[in-house]
């Protein structure tokens, strides 16, 4: 019993651990990533939750430096250069044999989030960087990337091996927020748990 | 005389799709994000000015380097970024100034298309 309550500790730090020091990578080296790497970034939001469990989304993986760019070239929101790409896309075949109203149903996004976290967990773990994207032109990544008009791409997760990055912060600069800043229990406004 | 610099055509593209995927998408994020688009297409320019030979390259990489150290402040000291953003319309107002001034070696005060 202990042993078991021991173990389920140990799990849950290191899953906390990994999900408290993962941060947004700014700056990557030119070193790539591998395709081992890569397939278990892919696995990883395999295994996210999926509403109705209908996987209505589509991945593709960039690479090639030329086309990396061309995507920065439509994207402002991408201000590092990674070595790869992971671009999360709708695919609004999958998504009408579902039965599934995109205009209506927030799940979608939800989906992509999921998604999404599990990778940056994923590539964290891993010794990899991250940045989600989500600032670009869904028409411009579509032409670049020769998408078909059935794939909308929502959201580009940047990958690469960390270069150092160093923050400059204002001095008396906003602080962090709290579990309590963010929560209320039981009713709007309480915001302990007794 | 005021100093031409080179820039090439992938450079001028680049900016280009910078300036017209931002105003695409500042359709729809939130108003502030266009300081951002606007601060970052500054620092873009500011690369290739230097790159391209521009003079007063000291001054140009030095207000780059303080563009790209607090850009960021856009997402983690809103007040902060905003000070920001109007020092650095001041100081770019000082250099603009100091440049108007400035007298060429022959005495005549130098203006752009001199």
């Amino acid at each position: 019993m202990a042993t078991e309550m021991s173990a389920r500790d140990t799990r849950a730090d290191t899953v906390m651990e990994v999900i408290r020091t993962r941060r947004v990578t700014r700056s990557f080296t030119a070193e790539p990533v591998s395709v081992d790497h890569l397939r278990t970034l892919l696995e990883a939001a395999r295994w996210a939750v999926s509403a109705g469990n209908r996987r209505i989304h589509k991945f593709l993986v960039v690479r090639d430096p030329a086309r990396i760019q061309l995507v920065r070239a439509v994207a402002p929101g991408m201000l590092a250069v990674p070595t790869a790409l992971i671009v999360i896309c709708t695919d609004t075949v999958k998504a009408a044999a579902e039965q599934v109203q995109l205009e209506k149903d927030s799940s979608t996004l939800i989906d992509v989030g999921t998604a999404a976290m599990n990778m940056m967990l994923a590539a964290h773990a891993l010794g990899l960087g991250t940045c989600p994207v989500t600032s670009f032109s869904q028409s411009g990544v579509r032409t670049v990337l020769d998408l078909p008009d059935s794939l909308i791409p929502e959201f580009i997760l940047l990958v690469g091996h960390r270069a150092p990055q160093r923050r400059v912060l204002r001095q008396g600069a906003s602080t962090k927020l709290t579990v309590d800043d963010l929560t209320y229990w039981e009713r709007y406004g309480h915001t302990t748990p007794e | 005389m005021s100093q031409g610099i080179v820039m090439s055509e992938e450079q001028a593209y680049a900016l280009l799709a910078h300036l017209v995927v931002s105003a695409e998408i500042c359709t729809f994020e939130p108003h502030y994000y266009g300081t951002f688009r606007l601060i970052d297409g500054a620092s873009k320019l500011l690369e290739i000015m230097l790159a391209g030979g521009a003079s007063d390259q000291a001054w140009l990489a030095s207000f780059k380097q303080e563009i790209d150290q607090k850009k960021g402040w856009m997402m983690w000291d809103r007040e902060g970024y905003f000070q920001f953003l109007h020092e650095a319309a001041g100081t770019l107002a000082g250099e603009l100034k100091r440049r108007a001034n400035r007298v060429d070696p022959e005495g005549v005060a130098a203006t752009d298309g001199d």
